[in-house]
């Protein structure tokens, strides 16, 4: 390297000079974080075919090879009462049989599509099954449902039409609910990222606010959040053909709060861990928790309550009934309003937890 | 005018006290040496000057609340590897709530000011160890403060990159900067108005660099003769 003299004439720094305020200083903070943020996921190819892979993967997993056993699935009969057959599924444990008959198998569509129960079996006069109704947008149950109910086809064959079983909603059992998993642990290792490399004692010396910090590593991840939810959505229907039954509007709606909380834990794992492996660690401990106690793969109703109550902490619990229910039933915002407000709690809750947890001093 | 201060500074970490009662005051337009050895506080003492880090006792200048008066330069490279030079310049500019044309203006005219203009387009991370440091040095100028922390800008770099970075110190001390510079190099300091030399969290002796050397041959030999 060679000597160079530094300051060409009118060049030097000298203080004070008169410098040009930004009109909106903490807007353009804000945007220059997010923007700082997606020019360092964009380098950054590893991660970004993490992005984009990993929900798809789990997609294809999920939609083809998962397989568990549930059991006390609610029932009911439409039409008609049959003794036999209500003690034929009550003798194994798999399904919890209402006592009340549904009118006819529109009162029995309507009983599933509202989550009342996951099976109807539609009786006729003669006291045969003539018709099963089972809700495929749970994945395990509708799996059970559908292999315990099929003895039902054989017993009726030769005396009668065979009974038809049809699996509502969700045909190909498949779920699209993955795709923020990686996004979590992607903003649970931002600040420590920044901690790490030490980039973190600069943003502190710099006029950014903690919210603008926040806020700035949240929005890239929510925008790749949904732009995951699309590519899962494509493939659901590409490979599972899985409709969208209700409004994608609502549906993105619903997304957009889902990914706030889910990233705003992501952010208060980044406040408490110190290290990335650390960050890595708890991101796990999260996650699987969501994936066991959502909802999503064991009904919430098969849990006690000792441990239910985790459920409502974790934003996958509400995302996966907004999910059957707009994807596959096309329930409308009438039906959701309690998951709603879940989600937004939980959004500004740990939001805010994280702003309030991170402090701009290095003690 | 006293531009930066530490009124008998106390900071400890769990049992270790890694300040014990630290004076120094610099007055507007001075340029202020720390010295001192490893673990001997300068970082520390640095931070809580720039309010990075609280302390348990005393008074600093200029402090968090202080802040926008200040550049700091901490040791070791805190800026974005993956980010361009000039994606660096820009974005710790908006921080600082500069407009575009403001940002662009100063960075423009530091990168050139630095001899750094050539390597806008370069990912920082593939910069030099002293290019690092001259970049580090433009980032926390790009809002023209008027207190600058250095805290061991050189340490690292060769001895050429060295000699370019005290340049730019010089070209700042008679623009009318406020600097208060560490450094573990005792030649170093002997450029400074004043040296503050600083061993296990205390004050042992200030002055400027002939009142500290007395009769000795070199500040290294005088302080060696004053530690503890």
């Amino acid at each position: 390297m060679t000597v160079t003299k530094p300051a060409a004439a009118g060049t030097e720094p000298g203080p004070p000079r008169v410098v040009l305020e930004a009109r909106h200083p903490g807007w353009q903070r804000l945007g220059s974080m997010v923007r700082k943020e997606f020019i360092e996921i964009r380098r950054d190819r590893r991660t970004l075919a993490l992005i984009v892979a990993v929900p798809v993967i789990l997609l294809v997993i999920f939609g083809y090879a998962a397989n568990f056993q549930v059991q006390h699935i609610p029932a009911e009969f439409a039409g008609h009462d049959s003794p036999l057959l209500r003690s034929a599924l009550g003798t194994n444990g798999d399904f919890a049989v209402r006592l009340g008959v549904a009118a006819d198998q529109a009162a029995a569509e309507s009983d599933i599509q509202h989550g009342r129960v996951g099976v109807a079996v539609v009786v006729g006069a003669d006291g045969r099954p003539a018709r099963v109704l089972i809700d495929g947008s749970n994945l395990l149950t509708a799996m059970t449902a559908e292999r315990e109910l099929a003895p039902l086809q054989g017993a009726s064959a030769g005396a009668a039409p065979p009974v038809s079983v049809d699996v509502l909603y969700n045909p190909s059992f498949s779920s699209t609910t993955f795709m923020t998993q990686v996004a979590l642990v992607l903003t649970a290792l931002g600040v420590v990222r920044e901690r790490e490399r030490g980039t973190i004692e600069q943003l502190m010396i710099t006029p950014v606010r903690k919210l603008e910090l926040m806020l700035g590593k949240t929005i890239p991840y929510l925008v790749i959040g949904l732009c995951d939810l699309v590519i899962v959505l494509l493939v659901s229907w590409a490979l599972f053909n899985v409709p969208v039954r209700g409004s994608i509007p609502l549906l993105f709606g619903e997304a957009l709060l889902f990914l706030t909380a889910t990233l705003g834990m992501g952010l208060l794992i980044s406040t408490v861990a110190r290290t990335q492996l650390q960050a890595m660690q708890m991101s796990v401990f999260v996650q699987l928790p969501q994936l066991l106690l959502s909802g999503l793969i064991f009904p919430l109703a098969a849990m006690p309550w000792g441990v239910r109550w985790i459920s409502y902490l974790l934003p996958l619990t509400y995302f996966v009934s907004v999910a059957r229910g707009v994807l596959l039933k096309g329930i409308g915002p009438a039906d959701l309003w309690p998951e709603t407000i879940g989600l937004a709690i939980l959004a500004v809750t740990y939001v805010s937890l994280a702003a309030l947890r991170f402090r701009k001093t290095l003690d | 005018m006293i531009e930066i201060l530490a009124d008998g500074v106390v900071k400890t970490f769990g049992r270790t006290r890694a300040l014990d009662h630290v004076d120094l005051a610099v007055p507007s337009g001075a340029l202020w040496g720390v010295v001192g050895a490893d673990g001997a506080g300068k970082t520390t003492l640095f931070r809580c000057i720039a309010g990075l880090l609280r302390v348990d006792s005393g008074r600093v200048l200029p402090g968090r609340a202080g802040q926008a008066r200040l550049g700091f330069a901490q040791q070791g490279f805190h800026l974005y590897p993956d980010l361009t030079v000039e994606e660096n310049v820009g974005f710790i500019g908006s921080l600082y709530g500069l407009s575009r044309a403001a940002a662009a203006q100063s960075a423009g005219e530091l990168l050139a000011f630095a001899a750094l203009s050539d390597r806008r387009s370069s990912l920082a991370g593939e910069l030099s160890g002293g290019m690092k440091q001259k970049l580090t040095l433009v980032c926390s100028l790009l809002h023209r403060p008027p207190v600058l922390l250095l805290d061991e800008p050189t340490t690292g770099v060769d001895p050429l990159s060295r000699l370019e970075f005290w340049d730019l110190v010089e070209h700042l001390r008679v623009g009318g900067s406020t600097v208060l510079l560490a450094s573990a190099y005792f030649d170093e300091v002997e450029r400074c108005d004043r040296v503050v030399y600083l061993a296990h969290g205390r004050v042992v002796a200030t002055g400027t660099p002939s009142e500290l050397r007395g009769g000795h041959a070199s500040l290294e030999e005088a302080f060696l003769e004053m530690t503890p």
